[in-house]
């Protein structure tokens, strides 16, 4: 597989394969790939179809990368709206068929997946986002959001002064809020 | 006033509401826009709140990638009547180059695809078209389950739901009669569970107009038919206050 660089910003990777790099692609499925390959197994609970919708994500990504724009969306959440796209489709084969299966046997056991499922993919593209997230905002957003800490014990605890720490919470936030703002625009 | 700057509805939806003016805040209780903004805020902080760390990632098997290389190396190029959605030909071309400095480094096979985009200089757009998530065509929207929405005490009808499927997805579609009142807070959309047990939020409701709010397939077959609109407040608490306005089954 081919690298681009580890110094390729995400936007400047999407406008490569936006242009068709097949480069682009494979450094996209390098860095991409285990998180879409996670939301695929945590939501169908199935190695196989897991597998398949990696593999569906990324070929949908170079089949549809003319319709990338860079400049309106980041990378990683059209990969991850593909991703929801695909899953959406596996669900409805499955439903299809445990529906027709229940036709013949007479009988409803609910075999749907929990409600909590739907945000698998959001929660996971959080945790991306916090963990590629530089020092020290991605501290400061995990002990803030994650570990409930106060604001205050978080600026001591950092050497940080408490200015810089709400700074970072309001600006870590509104980015995560984008992110998954593009992810919807993507998936609707 | 405009729209106060998003920083300050960050503010609002950490509950840090005293470092916010208080004339920003009385123009976000009164602006449906910044409400849901500051919704969607607080909705991250919940999904941000679960989120594990370190995130344990499961790396797909070997053979995933070659599947792909697979997948998009047997495509066919793409006719010549296709041009129109290429880019700009004047523009230039830096796949052309990355690709012939870079392919004597790599080691592993070289993707039989990479050569023809080379010659050709242009990464024409190879299945040109539309949108991948335009697919399928747009078509026109049908109304696949509706339910009238009552006053839960009077059981006065209030306005309708219905489910509306379109080109671009399932929209669950509330339309009432008159504005619902929000007081000083939001009207939030949710479709509990048949089962009575479980509910989940669709989004913000704007008093007075018609709203599509997106929904899917999975919901509806999962048995979350009931459509529900309550009033909430903004006290960074996002279950359901309790205080349901209208309520109506869909029937599909």
């Amino acid at each position: 597989m081919n690298h681009l660089g580890p110094e390729l910003r995400e936007d400047e990777l999407a406008g490569l394969l936006a242009a068709g790099s097949p480069d682009a692609l494979s450094d996209a499925y390098r860095r991409w790939s285990p998180l879409v390959h996670t939301i695929a197994l945590r939501s169908l609970r199935d190695p196989h179809d897991a597998e398949d919708v990696t593999q569906q994500v990324f070929v949908s990504a170079w089949n549809g990368r003319h319709t990338l724009r860079p400049d309106q969306g980041s990378l990683v959440a059209w990969l991850v709206g593909i991703t929801k796209h695909r899953i959406a489709d596996v669900r409805t084969q499955r439903y299809r068929a445990h529906r027709n299966l229940t036709a013949v046997a007479a009988h409803t056991t609910t075999h749907a997946s929990s409600p909590h499922d739907e945000e698998c993919a959001e929660r996971l593209l959080v945790a991306h986002e916090l963990e590629r997230m530089g020092d020290p905002r991605g501290t400061v957003l995990r002990m803030a959001f994650i570990e409930d800490r106060p604001h205050e014990e978080i600026a001591t605890q950092l050497g940080l002064p408490l200015g810089t720490v709400k700074s970072h919470v309001r600006r870590g936030l509104i980015h995560l809020r984008t992110r998954l703002k593009e992810v919807e625009d993507v998936s609707s | 006033m405009s729209h106060p700057d998003e920083e300050l509805l960050a503010d609002l939806a950490l509950g840090a509401d005293l470092e916010v003016s208080p004339q920003a805040r009385d123009h976000v209780s009164g602006c449906p826009v910044c409400q849901s903004t500051v919704q969607d805020l607080r909705r991250t902080l919940a999904l941000a709140a679960h989120a594990e760390s370190p995130p344990t990632w499961s790396q797909p098997p070997d053979r995933v990638w070659s599947r792909i290389e697979d997948a998009v190396g047997a495509q066919p190029t793409t006719p010549p009547g296709a041009a129109s959605e290429a880019p700009d030909p004047t523009a230039p071309a830096p796949v052309t180059t990355l690709e012939s400095r870079r392919t004597p480094r790599s080691s592993r096979r070289v993707l039989p695809w990479a050569a023809g985009m080379a010659a050709a200089g242009l990464a024409i757009g190879l299945l040109g078209g539309r949108a991948l998530w335009h697919d399928p065509p747009p078509a026109p929207a049908t109304t696949i389950a509706q339910a009238q929405l009552d006053t839960l005490d009077t059981k006065r009808p209030r306005g309708e739901a219905s489910v509306v499927r379109s080109g671009s997805g399932i929209n669950l579609k509330i339309s009432t009669t008159a504005p619902l009142e929000a007081g000083s807070g939001f009207l939030e959309v949710w479709l509990i569970n048949k089962d009575g047990k479980r509910m989940v939020s669709i989004g913000v409701l704007r008093s007075g107009e018609a709203e599509l709010l997106p929904i899917t397939q999975a919901l509806i077959d999962q048995g979350y038919v009931i459509v529900d609109v309550s009033r909430e407040a903004f006290d960074n608490k996002p279950q359901h206050s309790g205080d349901s306005l209208v309520r109506g089954t869909l029937r599909i």
